[in-house]
């Protein structure tokens, strides 16, 4: 059920001052780059940006306006990417925006104002395991040819999570084979769940289904305490996202360290266990994944009283611990890779577009937003982009080769791939 | 609810696209949520009965139009920030004019933009320092329009000492008038570049906007030349971070220092003599026990509970911090040299913030984008702009003095806690010492069932203005304000009356925040 009641006093301290449409002001490089919500940019209507989605629900709650298909839309149409939130953080102490947008699109499933293309999506995890609508018994084939333990068959010490795109996106497989071969090569004891791994349950959750996250996370967590793994790596960041937020704030815990494979990589490369060699001649910059970047800021748990404006700041999820660096640090050691920054950076990005169940409902919609950041790491000159999330990956090639873009998209593995 | 007629609906999407126009329940409350100087009891302010969305001004001038055609209230905003950019009854159309948001020219060597209504002043800044040149931002912050405040309301920023302020800077106006008719104000009334508000070309910059505004009511601002001015920083700095985190390099021909004076009298003094120097390119009050309600809202009570911390605060109550900007090192030591010598003939202290851990946060947020200010209108809040802005220091004194005293009467009946401040908001504002941070008052915060004193307490300074003649009290003047400063000030509202109609014939624009037409006050 919907908690949305409880986040009435978040909604009534907007003042509509509209910093959640903006890159925070300290940031804005350009007149062309200043905007970080995606949605009212494409909609314009107030009640497309963050604030505005408060104000609409608030209303409803108030019982001014009615839950309705339009208004169930308003509230889907929005990647859920978490920019408004950093933007009214940087100002305000009070106000969980985020919060109020995930609750609000639990009370429209709640009252049963559903999108079909997301009772797909639920159909496909509760069925199959995961959100592509694909066969559950496929979901291993991307490892086939990989020589590797299966935990269902032996313990390991780290459990390789690949995560629904990269396990069916054939396109994609090279990124989670060429993952775990690296992490193989360096020496560590890793595993898969193979065609046993299941969907970690996010996208139910962001899409309104909260409930169904906890059985894939009961699922997820025994499988993970059967392996006798002591860290979890995915190189998904809505995965990565779900169980470093999600779970825990939901109460569902592990009790197992979770790494992205960028941030794990990083730290084997300051271990000395990894070592780009070959010089990549290329000039690229970096797509900060949202679910990795701000919204993969850990869960700051413990704090329980009522004024949030009282609340400590270490309990603001304000974004900014979200995992920026490592990516980058990977990219600026492999010699000769000339990296350039886009304007809209780290906890400030401007979204690919995919998230939030808009890349299954609203492809328009998706597709008008990774267009917008394709342009911003054109102008940067960079011959590539870069990034560490499948979702970004599949919509940003899908736009560049639609659109005839002249830029290419790898993932950091890639590149680490190209220099050993 | 109110909704607009059918015929009206079709033409309105006939004029900007079916896409663009909406009577949803939800999406007009969007524009009915407005807690700031919403001066009511009311959490919510009128649902308009439809929103549009136009993206040129030949739509801006279709949409008047259609509004004459069935005899409909209007009222347009920018960015959208107030209970004066939303309609004052039910049944209204309101404009919201986030679609026209280029910039579109940005002249170098004029020194002036023209920009559309949604480019907000952090986006006219950014693009103006590319080229050397910077922007006048309000006290409000970056995130406001830069059309909104020159052609419809007021506001005064940091820099308002080199730079004036927003309705000053006016260069040309397209004005889409209530009668749907257009018109150019300045050079580019007659076809020349936006160089000048006052001609070759209709000047009537007094009848258009006068001191204050006419908040909406007369008609839609499209495009305007606005003036910039120099800035010798670097045209893109490297910024890390959004807030509190920001770290910057501060180049050497800026500085910044805190100046520190004894009392409201010599705070006044320091003020008017770096004013007559002309050696600062910002200057405003900051006082030290504005930190913690600013950034420190959990810790802030306890913080003014504390005696020795409160006396320490207090002893740092009449500060400003000021920001000197040169084209050259050797200018801004001479400029250095001056403001030392004034501190030491005023029996100031000045403190050097380059020697200060987060020097970059207070260039860069405070001396460039102004962005401290804009941590204004929330709960916890502080409102930040230049000492004095449109009245005289002395006049600004004694409004402090005032206030503090209204204010202290409603600590003492626990409306607010004792933030140690000397002014707040209410009719007391801009042009005083503005550091009055009792925003729970001027935001809707109604949760702590002290809501009904807070809108005493504005009222009753807002009325202080008038009692102690202090001037206008610019913040908290509500819908109406013309029946009580019109007849102290020569009965300068039947001239807006007149104005009112003779351009409003249908009296289509929302007259809430200006005046009714001449015939309604002369019958």
């Amino acid at each position: 059920m919907s908690n949305i009641s409880a986040l009435k006093k978040d909604m009534e301290s907007c003042s509509r001052c509209s910093h959640c449409k903006w890159v925070p002001m300290a940031q804005i490089k350009s007149s062309r780059f200043a905007k970080i919500c995606p949605s009212v940019d494409y909609y314009h209507f107030h009640a497309y940006s963050g604030g505005g989605k408060m104000i609409a629900t608030n209303s409803i709650l108030e019982g001014r306006s009615e839950l309705t298909d339009n208004v169930a839309e308003i509230i889907y149409k929005c990647q859920l990417c978490g920019g408004c939130q950093v933007s009214c953080l940087a100002y305000r102490d009070d106000i969980d925006l985020a919060d109020v947008l995930l609750e609000s699109r639990s009370k429209c499933v709640d009252e049963a104002y559903v999108l079909p293309e997301h009772l797909d999506v639920i159909e496909s995890m509760k069925r199959e395991d995961n959100t592509l609508g694909m066969l559950k018994k496929d979901r291993g084939n991307w490892a086939e040819d990989l020589d590797v333990p299966n935990i269902n068959t032996g313990k390991v010490d780290v459990l390789f999570h690949a995560g629904c795109r990269y396990s069916y996106d054939e396109d994609l497989h090279r990124v989670a084979v060429n993952w775990v071969n690296l992490f193989k090569n360096a020496g560590i004891d890793i595993g898969i769940a193979g065609k046993d791994e299941a969907c970690c349950g996010g996208r139910a959750f962001e899409i309104g289904y909260q409930g169904e996250m906890k059985n894939f996370a009961d699922d997820m967590i025994g499988r993970v305490k059967a392996s006798g793994a002591k860290l979890i790596i995915t190189p998904c960041s809505d995965c990565y996202y779900t169980f470093k937020y999600l779970y825990p704030k939901n109460g569902l815990d592990a009790g197992i360290e979770v790494l992205h494979a960028t941030e794990y990589a990083a730290l084997l490369m300051k271990e000395g266990k990894l070592k780009p060699r070959k010089n990549v001649d290329m000039k690229v910059t970096y797509h900060d994944p949202c679910h990795l970047g701000r919204r993969g800021e850990i869960y700051r748990s413990g704090w329980t009283g009522d004024d949030k404006l009282l609340r400590p700041v270490r309990f603001k999820q304000s974004g900014m611990l979200g995992i920026f660096d490592p990516p980058r640090d990977i990219i600026n050691s492999i010699p000769g890779i000339d990296f350039v920054e886009m304007e809209r950076i780290r906890e400030y990005s401007w979204c690919c577009g995919a998230g939030g169940g808009v890349y299954e409902a609203y492809p328009e919609f998706a597709s008008w937003t990774a267009n917008e950041r394709i342009e911003e790491a054109k102008k940067t000159g960079a011959e590539a982009i870069v990034t560490a999330c499948p979702w970004c990956e599949r919509i940003f090639n899908d736009e560049i080769e639609a659109n005839a873009h002249d830029i290419k998209v790898y993932d950091v593995v890639d590149l680490l791939f190209m220099s050993f | 609810m109110k909704l607009l007629s059918k015929d009206m609906y079709k033409e309105l999407e006939d004029a900007v696209g079916k896409e663009f126009v909406s009577q949803e329940p939800v999406v007009l409350d969007g524009y009915a949520w407005q807690p700031i100087f919403n001066l009511t009891n009311q959490k919510w302010t009128p649902r308009p009965a439809a929103v549009v969305l136009p993206e040129t001004t030949e739509e801006v001038q279709k949409i008047v139009k259609i509004c004459n055609k069935h005899k409909v209230k209007f009222k347009p905003h920018s960015t959208g920030w107030a209970a004066w950019g939303s309609p004052s009854e039910e049944g209204e159309l309101q404009i919201d004019l986030r679609r026209m948001g280029k910039i579109i020219e940005l002249d170098e060597k004029n020194k002036y933009a023209i920009v559309e209504p949604y480019v907000c002043c952090a986006q006219l800044m950014a693009e103006a320092m590319k080229k050397g040149l910077t922007c006048h931002v309000i006290g409000a912050g970056p995130n406001t329009s830069a059309l909104a405040s020159a052609t419809s309301a007021w506001g005064y920023g940091g820099t308002g000492l080199s730079t004036g302020y927003s309705g000053r800077n006016l260069l040309g106006v397209e004005w889409v008038q209530p009668s749907g008719d257009i018109l150019r104000l300045g050079s580019p009334g007659s076809d020349s570049s936006w160089f000048s508000g006052e001609g070759p070309g209709p000047g009537l910059r007094g009848l258009m906007r006068g001191f204050a505004g006419t908040q909406g009511s007369l008609g839609v601002f499209t495009k305007i030349g606005i003036k910039l001015f120099p800035y010798y920083g670097p045209k893109e700095p490297k910024v890390d971070g959004v807030l509190l985190d920001v770290q910057v390099d501060v180049p050497e021909t800026e500085k910044m220092f805190f100046v520190v004076a004894p009392n409201f009298q010599k705070y006044a003094d320091i003020t008017y003599k770096v004013g007559d120097a002309e050696i600062a390119n910002w200057f405003t009050r900051s006082t030290l026990a504005a930190g913690p309600e600013l950034f420190m809202p959990r810790a802030a009570k306890k913080i003014y509970k504390s005696k020795p911390i409160r006396s320490l605060l207090q002893t740092f109550q009449h500060q400003g911090v000021i920001l000197l900007s040169s084209v050259s090192k050797r200018e801004v030591a001479y400029q250095e040299k001056v403001l030392r010598q004034i501190a030491k003939d005023t029996g100031c202290v000045v403190v050097d913030l380059s020697q200060t851990a987060g020097y970059g946060f207070w260039w860069w947020l405070m001396g460039v984008r102004s962005i401290p200010t804009a941590l204004t209108f929330r709960a916890g809040g502080d409102f930040l702009t230049s000492y004095g802005s449109p009245v005289e220091y002395d006049n600004a004194i004694k409004q402090a003095e005032v206030a503090t005293q209204y204010k202290q009467k409603y600590i003492d009946k626990g409306s607010f806690f004792d933030d140690t401040s000397d002014i707040g908001w209410g009719g007391i504002y801009e042009g005083t010492a503005n550091w009055g941070h009792v925003e729970m008052a001027a935001m809707f915060v109604r949760s702590d069932g002290k809501a009904s004193e807070r809108m005493e307490y504005l009222e009753e300074s807002a009325e202080s203005t008038v009692k102690q003649t202090l001037g206008l009290g610019l913040s908290n003047l509500p819908p109406g304000s013309w029946k009580i400063y019109g007849p102290m000030l020569n009965n300068y509202h039947l001239w807006q009356a007149r104005i009112k109609k003779a351009l409003d014939p249908n009296r289509v624009g929302d007259e809430e925040w200006y005046v009714p037409p001449i015939d309604e006050l002369e019958p």
